[in-house]
C-alpha cells in the first residue's frame, strides 16, 4: 500500500510540474467567473442561473475529462517511452501495483480540481441573485424550479401488446389487410410495429373536445407545505393559428368524486391557454395529492382548439415535486462528474498499457466521444437495425451498452431543471460505470502491463 | 551452490510487429557469477549485454533459456528487494529534484523515513549532488544524472548490483569512484556484475569477465589468469639514488635480466584528480557535481545506521562494518589499493626482496605498475599490428625487453 501511496504521489507531482494540470486549472478559473456574468440566457434570472450552471458544469466537466485521459495516458505511455519504467520496475513493485497507484493519483487529482471547480460553480450559482436585480416573482419562481431538487414521476408506460394483437385480428376480419402480408414475416413484423406506434400515440392524443387523464401512485412531497409541478409540452396534428392550446386541467384524488366519498383533498381546476411545443409548469398546492399518495392528472381539450393534442412521450407529461434540496443534488451531479473521470482515468491507462501517446489518446478519445453521443448513436441505430441481421445488431449494441452513457446521466441534465439525482440513481450509476466497467478496465490493464515486455522498444 | 546471477541458455531473438525480421540479440548465453564475485561483461557495441542485463531483470522475456538472480526470479519483491540496478543512460522523472528521486525510490523499497533520509543524504553526499539536491533532475548534465542513478542503484544497500556501463558520461574522478566503490562493495561481500566496452575499468575492478560477440559468449575466465604475463617483473618506487641504481643494475647484469630504467610519467586520471583537487581546494564555484574524491560517507553512513539498534540494515549489510578501513576517507584516492593482486603473486620473489634491501625504505606502491599493465594489455588487444607499425620502429630503445607500444607514456621495470 505504501508502494502504491509513493507512485499515486510521483504521479501527482508529474502532472502538476509538467504543467498539465496548470492548463486547465487556469482556463476553468478564468472562464467560470467570466460565464457567471456574461451569460444571461433569457433573460430572467432562472434562465441566467440554467444557463450558467449548465454551461459551466459542461465545460468543466469536459475539460476535467480532457485532462484525464491525458494525464492518464501519458504518466504510462511516458514512463515507458523515456524508460523510467526500467528503474521503477526492478524496484520491488509488482506491475499491477504500479497501474494501481498511477489511477489512485490521478482519481486524486481529479478529486482535488473537481471539488475546486464544483465549489466554484456552487458559490456563484448560490450567489447569483445577490448580484442580480430579480423581483419578487423571478426570486419564487428560481427557488421553485431550480434552487431545489424534484423528484419527477412520469405515467406508467402502458403494455399495448394486447391492443395491437385485436386491432390486427380486426383488421384481418375486415380483410382491410395488405395483399401478402402474412406470408412475408419482415413486412408482417413491420405492419404490427407501425400498428402499435399508432395505438400508443393514440394513448397519448385528445382530439377536440376529449380527456387524457393519467394516475401516479406513491407522490411523496418532502414537504407538504411546498407545491407540485405538473410539467408538459404540447405537439399537435394542425397548427393552431396563434400556435396557442386552450386547455382545462383537472388536479387531485378523483376517487373521491368517482365513488362519492365525499371530498376530503382539493381538486384543483386550472384553465390555460399554451404555446405549441414548448414546456411549461403548472404549480399545485401539495394538498392535492391523497394521504396514500394518489394522484390523477387529467387534460381536456376544449372545444376552442380544432386539433388533436398530443403529448410526445418521454417527455410529454410528468409530476415534480421538491425532494430534496440544491446542496445534496449538486453534490450529488459533481459526484456523477467523478464517476466518468474515474472511467476515463482507468480507460487510459488501460490504452497506455499497449498503445504509444499518440494512439492511446485518439482511442480513449474515441471511445469519450461515443460515450458522449450514445443517445444518439443508440437512437439512429433504431431506425437502420430493421435492414441489419441479428447478429451485427446484437454486437454492435452490446459495444454502446459496454460504453457509459454520458449524454443520458450528465450532471446539467439534472441541475438545470432542477431535477433530483437520487442517490440510489446514483449508486445504481456508480455500480455499472465503475464497480463494474472500471475494474474491467483496470484489470485488464493490469493483465497486459505485467505480460509485456517494458524494455521492448515503442517506436 | 546458489549463484548470485545465473542464465542457462539465454536467448533473446528480436522480431518485428509482423514477426519478420529477426534479430538474434542473445544466443544461448550461459554464464554464472559466484556470490561476492565482480564480474565483467564486455563486448563491443550491440553484442547483447544490455538485452542480457533486461533479461536477468525481467524486463525483457527470454526467448529460451532462463534467467536467475540470486537464485530467483528478479520479477519477485522478495528478490529485487535485494537488488540495485542502474540502466545504460539514467531514466529518471526529470521533474523530481535530486532528493526527491532518491526519497521516491526509497519508498518503493518500504524504507522507514528515518533510514531514508539518511541513505537520501548520504548518497547525495557521496555522488557530490548535496549543493544541487533541490535542483530538478531535468536540468542536470549527463554525468550529474548519471551521478544520481547510480545513487539510486544504491538506496536499498543491494547485495547484487547490476550496472550497464557505470561510467559513461562521468568525469574521471566519477570513474575512479565507481571503480572504488565497486571494489569498497566488493570487499564488503556484495556481487556486482557490470557491462562495459571500457576495458580499463573492467579491467581495474573484476575479478571475472566474459567477452560477448554476437550475443554468444567467446572468452571467459578470470582477469588474472587471462591477463597476466609471468615472463615479466615491474618494479616501482620513489626516488632512488644513484647508488641504489647502480646497485640494482649491477643485480640485474648478475642475473642476465634484460630491462630498462626510466622514471614514470603521471598517469593522465592521477594528473587530472590533483589539479581539480587543487581547485576544489581554492573553492572555485562550480554548478555542476562537486567530484567528492572520497565515497566512503555512505558506507560510514551505513555503518551509523547499523551501529543504532533499531536499524534494518543489521540483515542488509552481510560484513562487519567495524573490520572496515577508514582508509580511503583519510588518504587521497589515488594510493587505493587495487585487487588485482597482480604485483603480489610476481614470480621473482627473492629479486624483489633483495631490491627493497638496497633502496630506501620508501613504500612499495602496487598501485602504479598495475595500471601500466593494463594499458599495455588493452593496446596489445586493441588493433596490435597498426600500432606496432606506428610507435614501434620510432623508438628504439636500449635493452628493450617489451614491445614497447606505450613507451612515452610510462615505463619501467
Ligand atoms: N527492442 C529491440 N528491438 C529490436 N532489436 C533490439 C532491441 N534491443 C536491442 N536490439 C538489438 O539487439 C542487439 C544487442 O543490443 P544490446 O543493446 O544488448 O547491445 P549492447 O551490447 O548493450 O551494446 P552497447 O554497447 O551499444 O550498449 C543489437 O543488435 C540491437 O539492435
Ligand atoms: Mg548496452
Amino acid at each position: 500500500m505504501r508502494k502504491i501511496w509513493a507512485v499515486a504521489v510521483n504521479t501527482i507531482k508529474q502532472a502538476l510540474r509538467m504543467k498539465i494540470a496548470a492548463v486547465f486549472t487556469v482556463l476553468l478559473l478564468i472562464l467560470l467567473p467570466v460565464m457567471g456574468f456574461k451569460m444571461t440566457g433569457d433573460g430572467t434570472l432562472k434562465g441566467r442561473l440554467q444557463t450558467f450552471v449548465s454551461y459551466g458544469l459542461s465545460l468543466t466537466s469536459f475539460l476535467l475529462c480532457l485532462f484525464t485521459i491525458i494525464a492518464s495516458i501519458y504518466t504510462l505511455a511516458n514512463d515507458l517511452s523515456r524508460r523510467q519504467i526500467y528503474t521503477v520496475l526492478t524496484k520491488p513493485i509488482r506491475r499491477y501495483q504500479l497501474i494501481l497507484g498511477k489511477l489512485l493519483g490521478i482519481i486524486l487529482l481529479d478529486t482535488i480540481l473537481l471539488a475546486l471547480f464544483g465549489g466554484i460553480i456552487y458559490a456563484i450559482a448560490v450567489n447569483m441573485p445577490n448580484f442580480i436585480k430579480a423581483d419578487e416573482e423571478q426570486l419564487t419562481q428560481v427557488r421553485n424550479e431550480f434552487y431545489t431538487a424534484r423528484a419527477s414521476l412520469k405515467p406508467a408506460e402502458q403494455d399495448v401488446s394486447a391492443d395491437v394483437e385485436r386491432e390486427f385480428e380486426k383488421l384481418k376480419k375486415n380483410r382491410q389487410l395488405p395483399n401478402g402480408l402474412e406470408k412475408n414475416l419482415g413486412a408482417l413484423r413491420g405492419y404490427k410495429g407501425e400498428l402499435r406506434r399508432r395505438i400508443e400515440l393514440s394513448k397519448r392524443a385528445a382530439p377536440v373536445g376529449t380527456e387524457l387523464l393519467w394516475q401516479f401512485q406513491n407522490v411523496k412531497p418532502q414537504d407538504p407545505n411546498q407545491p407540485l409541478f405538473v410539467r408538459f409540452k404540447y405537439d399537435v396534428a394542425v397548427n393552431p393559428p396563434d400556435l396557442a392550446i386552450y386547455s382545462r386541467w383537472l388536479i387531485g384524488d378523483d376517487r373521491q368524486i368517482r365513488y362519492g366519498t365525499g371530498i376530503k383533498t382539493p381538486i384543483y381546476s386550472i384553465d390555460r391557454k399554451d404555446l405549441i411545443r414548448t414546456f411549461y409548469e403548472i404549480e399545485v398546492p401539495a394538498d392535492a395529492v391523497a394521504d396514500d399518495g394518489y394522484l390523477v392528472v387529467a387534460f381536456l381539450n376544449v372545444p376552442l382548439n380544432d386539433t388533436v393534442v398530443i403529448f410526445p412521450p418521454e417527455d410529454g407529461l410528468e409530476l415534480l415535486y421538491k425532494a430534496d434540496t440544491f446542496t445534496a443534488n449538486f453534490v450529488r451531479a459533481v459526484i456523477l462528474i467523478g464517476l466518468r473521470l474515474i472511467f476515463l482515468a482507468a480507460l487510459g491507462l488501460l490504452a497506455a498499457t499497449f498503445l504509444s501517446f499518440a494512439v492511446a489518446i485518439l482511442l480513449s478519445l474515441s471511445v469519450f466521444l461515443i460515450a458522449n453521443t450514445s443517445g444518439f448513436i443508440l437512437e439512429s441505430f433504431e431506425y437502420v437495425s430493421e435492414n441489419i441481421s441479428g447478429f451485427y445488431n446484437y454486437i454492435f449494441k452490446s459495444l454502446i451498452e459496454l460504453m457509459p452513457q454520458f449524454d443520458k446521466f450528465s450532471a446539467s441534465a439534472f441541475l438545470v431543471p432542477g431535477r433530483l439525482l437520487s442517490w440510489s440513481l446514483l449508486a445504481k450509476l456508480a455500480l455499472s460505470t465503475v464497480c463494474v466497467k472500471t475494474v474491467l478496465l483496470v484489470l485488464l490493464a493490469m493483465f497486459i502491463f505485467s505480460r509485456r515486455e517494458v524494455a521492448k522498444a515503442t517506436v | 551452490m546458489e549463484y548470485a546471477v545465473e542464465t542457462i541458455s539465454l536467448t533473446k531473438i528480436f522480431s518485428d510487429w509482423w514477426g519478420r525480421n529477426k534479430v538474434c540479440a542473445v544466443d544461448d548465453l550461459n554464464f554464472k557469477v559466484q556470490t561476492n564475485e565482480v564480474f565483467g561483461l564486455l563486448g563491443p557495441n550491440g553484442s547483447g549485454k544490455t538485452t542480457t542485463l533486461k533479461m536477468l531483470l525481467g524486463l525483457l522475456h527470454p526467448t529460451k533459456g532462463k534467467a536467475l538472480c540470486l537464485g530467483g526470479d528478479a520479477t519477485d519483491p522478495k528478490i529485487n528487494t535485494r537488488i540495485g540496478f542502474l540502466p545504460e543512460e539514467s531514466y529518471l522523472y526529470r521533474y523530481l529534484t535530486a532528493a526527491e528521486t532518491l526519497d521516491f525510490y526509497g519508498r518503493l523499497f518500504k524504507l522507514p523515513t528515518k533510514v531514508r533520509k539518511m541513505r537520501t543524504d548520504a548518497l547525495l553526499d557521496m555522488v557530490g549532488l548535496k549543493a544541487v539536491a533541490s535542483r530538478q533532475v531535468g536540468a542536470f548534465s549527463k554525468g550529474m544524472a548519471r551521478r544520481i542513478g547510480l545513487a539510486q542503484a544504491l538506496i536499498n544497500d543491494p547485495d547484487l548490483l547490476i550496472l550497464d556501463e557505470p561510467t559513461t558520461g562521468l568525469d574521471p574522478i566519477g570513474t575512479r569512484q565507481i571503480k572504488d566503490l565497486i571494489i569498497e562493495l566488493a570487499k564488503r561481500g556484495k556481487t556486482i556484475l557490470l557491462c562495459s566496452h571500457l576495458l580499463a575499468d573492467v579491467e581495474d575492478v573484476c575479478d571475472r569477465i566474459a567477452i560477448l560477440y554476437g550475443g554468444k559468449i567467446q572468452a571467459e575466465g578470470h582477469v588474472r589468469d587471462l591477463l597476466q604475463r609471468t615472463d615479466k617483473t615491474e618494479i616501482t618506487t620513489g626516488h632512488l639514488t644513484h647508488n641504489a641504481l647502480s646497485k640494482i643494475e649491477q643485480i640485474m647484469d648478475g642475473e642476465h635480466a634484460e630491462y630498462a630504467v626510466t622514471s614514470p610519467m603521471d598517469k593522465l586520471e592521477t594528473f587530472f584528480i590533483s589539479i581539480v583537487e587543487k581547485a576544489r581546494q581554492q573553492a572555485l564555484p562550480t554548478s555542476g557535481a562537486e567530484s567528492k574524491t572520497q565515497i566512503s560517507d555512505f558506507l560510514t553512513a551505513q555503518a551509523a545506521e547499523k551501529a543504532r539498534p533499531a536499524a534494518i540494515l543489521d540483515k542488509l549489510v552481510s560484513t562487519s562494518v567495524s573490520s572496515q578501513p577508514s582508509g580511503p576517507a583519510a588518504s587521497p584516492q589515488t594510493e587505493q589499493v587495487h585487487p588485482v593482486k597482480t604485483s603480489k603473486d610476481m614470480p621473482a620473489d627473492d629479486l624483489l626482496r633483495k631490491l627493497t634491501e638496497d633502496a630506501q625504505p620508501e613504500t612499495v606502491s602496487s598501485d602504479r605498475e598495475e595500471p601500466v599493465q593494463a594499458q599495455e594489455d588493452e593496446q596489445q588487444a586493441a588493433g596490435d599490428n597498426i600500432l606496432d607499425r606506428l610507435t614501434g620502429p620510432s623508438q628504439p630503445k636500449e635493452k628493450q625487453q617489451q614491445k614497447d607500444e606505450n613507451g612515452g607514456d610510462s615505463s619501467n621495470a
